[in-house]
């Protein structure tokens, strides 16, 4: 039976009386690729120390790879912190063959594996020159270069999309789903929705130190409310359907933004349309978004936060 | 209990710091200035550079009586000066010995008799002629009658280089010596013979053997030898000790402010870190200072080859058992107890800036310490220096320095284990501070929250 690569028990921490991670449980077997999402100050990263062993919880236990997190584990772990940068005389070869050899790897495979990776992500005139002298962009693709090179079994990545570009980040995503192709497991923090919807089997949501949801994709988008906008000229329409609507908000292009029950179905609505005979001029159910499963999850204050670290009005 | 090591992720440690420095256009440069600063030597003596420039003075005497007399004065003293350098045994390029001693004073006949013409010599307005050369005149002298007797002035626009003033000045205080003797019906030459005449305070020491006529026990320049060595010792040990430790925490701080610690610490303990980086900068260290040291040995050799026999025996007696035993070990210990406490300080800076304001209470300890050089060089029996090389932060220098009165080896070995477990302390407190302050970030401030709270066990607020 494969060993579970990480299991987290009730873990608490508190850094000058502040709690940082309240009382926070899951697993994570192998081969999942999970999306750890919250907002700044959520407790992700402090939880994601914790799982490494970098910092001691206050209360509840690690076990990485079975046992407490220690230097077992050194080699089988890919790290890349949400604070990272290089040495800025190395090459960028050498960044990435001397933490590979950190990790184990000898020189003679090291610096081939470094140049083979840079010529695949498209750095090859990177190679030789310094960090320093690198763009933020080349700079930041060696330092995830560096921090997997070694292709351990469970990769850790803090906020590994924070600070690219829309260009890079489709290229980090696309290095995700490669590494997860070959079996390996994933957990990754963010605060984009986008990038956990499309890459993560499972996420687990932090707000304010504590885990708000741990599941599926699917089942976390069931808690976000159906919607579905309609529109007709006929005045009977909100009267007719309000017996499906939890809410029913009227939109400024005439239309109306209708919030169903739970059991509510839209096709239902469009039936009692028909049976009415009242004329539809629009018709559009929405797919519930990651977002909107969130702010049900944890309020719009929380919510916003998000939004504002994803759009950097906050720091 | 000792920690962890896997030596392979400490040499790799300590080669990236190694090669970090060792790349360096900095290193280089103080790598290579003794031989910069020798080569330099070379080619200034080779095209005949020279640090002072031969100057021209004049004199202008009213008088008509002293102004040959200060010039024989002073070619009398160089001839002298000739002499004495030509009668030691020289090595190498004799020329070279030879030209040291010409004057670089030249004094010339006055260009004009008038004072305030000269002075234009002097401001250079205008020039002299000296064979082929057009010059300017460094200064003029003039020496006239007064109303109170000879009176002289110095003119010269260099007021660093006043040579000939010294020149006349002498001649005027010599003349006055004897103007004075010889007023008691008694010359300059009695004087001299009288005072060369005057008993020699012989100085002995007991405890060297006694030859049978006290000779072997008096005591010479050479029997300062070992103070000497032990001195040069403890400085080193200083100079070494201090340059290392400010260069762990500068690559501390260089850690710290490239963010790669904590990607470093998922795969490497935080020992083999300290280790790494203690090691490193070690072997830096004794690159750095490489070419002294070969310098050193070359001087030494020279001297054990050419200089007089008891003083080889003298350098020979001063490298004892005890100072080959003592200085690896206070090297060591005195590295690693300053060097973890500068990696601690390194892990709570987040600036250059705080860097040097966290470490100036220890800078200035540092500092403090070298003192003991001087001060154990004078009196290596001073209470205060016994009492230094059992305070930690001075035990490493201080320890050193007493080895010429012959301490016990129980004393020296208890005041390095004392060091060796003060050391174990820092290292263990360096250790702790380190890790917060590279995964806290918050600096100064909390680091010394933390410290209240988790080694004084403060309460926290909040």
């Amino acid at each position: 039976m494969t060993q579970i690569p990480l299991s987290i028990s009730n873990i608490s921490k508190a850094f000058a009386g502040k709690t940082a991670v309240d009382d926070v449980s899951f697993d994570v077997k192998p081969g999942e690729i999970i999306g750890f999402l919250g907002p700044n100050g959520a407790g992700k990263t402090t939880t994601i120390r914790m799982a490494l062993g970098l910092i001691k919880p206050d209360s509840g236990s690690v076990s990485l790879f079975g046992q407490a997190p220690s230097a077992h584990a050194f080699g089988r772990v890919a790290f890349l912190p949400e604070e990272r940068g290089l040495y800025k005389k190395q090459t960028a070869r050498e960044s990435i063959a001397h933490m590979a050899r950190l990790n184990g790897i000898k020189a003679k495979v090291a610096f081939p594996l470094a140049d083979r990776l840079l010529d695949k992500y498209g750095l090859s005139e990177a190679k030789r020159k310094k960090n320093k002298d690198m763009s933020k962009g080349m700079a930041q693709k060696v330092q995830l270069l560096a921090a997997i090179a070694h292709d351990p079994e469970f990769y850790i990545l803090d906020e590994p999309f924070s600070g690219l570009d829309p260009v890079n980040q489709q290229v980090l995503e696309n290095m995700v789903r490669e590494i997860a192709d070959r079996g390996r497991t994933i957990i990754f923090s963010t605060h984009v929705m986008e990038h956990a919807e499309r890459l993560c089997d499972r996420i687990i949501l932090m707000s304010g130190g504590r885990k708000v949801f741990d599941g599926t994709t699917e089942e976390a988008l069931e808690e976000a409310p159906r919607r579905l906008v309609i529109g007709s000229e006929d005045n009977r329409l909100k009267d007719e359907i309000s017996a499906f609507a939890e809410t029913i908000e009227a939109r400024e292009d005439g239309a109306l933004t209708v919030f169903l029950k739970p059991k509510a179905e839209s096709h239902a609505i469009l039936e009692k349309c028909v049976s009415k005979k009242i004329k539809l001029t629009r018709f559009d159910p929405k797919s519930p978004s990651l977002h909107e499963a969130f702010v049900a999850l944890v309020g719009r204050d929380e919510a916003a936060k998000m939004s504002a670290d994803v759009y950097g009005e906050d720091s | 209990m000792l920690p962890q090591i896997n030596l392979r992720r400490v040499y790799l440690i300590a080669r990236r710091d190694f090669l970090g420095y060792i790349k360096t256009w900095g290193f280089w440069i103080s790598f290579l200035m003794p031989f910069i600063f020798g080569a330099l030597a070379i080619i200034a003596s080779q095209f005949d550079l020279d640090m002072d420039p031969v100057r021209y003075e004049t004199i202008l005497d009213d008088t008509g009586v002293h102004a040959q007399a200060i010039i024989d004065n002073e070619n009398e003293l160089w001839r002298d000066i000739t002499d004495a350098i030509q009668n030691i045994p020289v090595v190498g390029n004799s020329k070279a010995s030879k030209e040291a001693v010409q004057p670089k004073t030249i004094f010339v006949e006055p260009p004009s008799n008038d004072i305030e013409a000269l002075k234009s010599y002097v401001k250079g307005e205008k020039l002299i002629t000296i064979g082929e050369a057009q010059v300017r005149l460094n200064s003029a002298t003039h020496i006239y009658e007064g109303p109170d007797g000879i009176e002289v002035d110095y003119w010269s626009t260099n007021i660093s280089n006043q040579y000939a003033k010294g020149a006349v000045s002498n001649y005027f205080k010599k003349q006055a010596e004897n103007d004075y003797l010889a007023s008691g019906g008694l010359n300059s030459d009695g004087y001299a013979d009288a005072k060369a005449n005057a008993p020699v305070v012989k100085a002995f020491d007991p405890s060297k053997v006694d030859t049978g006529n006290q000779s072997g026990q008096a005591i010479t320049d050479i029997d300062r030898i070992p103070y000497g060595v032990a001195a040069f010792a403890s400085l080193l040990l200083w100079l070494t000790i201090f340059s290392g430790a400010y260069m762990l925490l500068t690559s501390m701080l260089e850690e710290k402010l490239n963010k790669l610690l904590e990607m470093m610490l998922a795969t490497t303990r935080l020992s083999e870190i300290m280790l790494g980086k203690l090691l490193g900068i070690a072997v830096l260290t004794i690159t750095a200072m490489l070419p002294y040291l070969l310098i050193g040995l070359a001087a030494a050799i020279m001297a054990a080859l050419m200089g007089p026999p008891e003083m080889v025996a003298a350098l020979a007696n001063a490298i004892t058992l005890k100072l080959l035993i003592f200085f690896p070990i206070f090297l060591v210990l005195g590295y690693v107890f300053y060097g973890a406490l500068f990696i601690a300080m390194g892990a709570m800076a987040e600036s250059m800036q705080d860097a040097q304001t966290i470490t100036t209470p220890i800078v200035l300890v540092l500092t403090m310490c070298v003192m003991v050089v001087p001060i154990g060089f004078k009196s290596p029996d001073s209470p205060l220096i016994a009492f230094a090389s059992w305070f930690p932060l001075s035990a490493p220098f201080a320890a050193i320095i007493r080895l010429p009165l012959d301490p016990p080896w129980w004393e020296l070995a208890l005041s390095a284990s004392f060091l060796l477990v003060m050391s174990v302390g820092v290292i263990w407190l360096a250790g702790r501070i380190f890790q917060y302050g590279v995964l806290s970030g918050s600096g100064v401030k909390g680091i010394t929250n933390w410290i209240g709270r988790v080694i004084f066990r403060r309460k926290a607020r909040g």
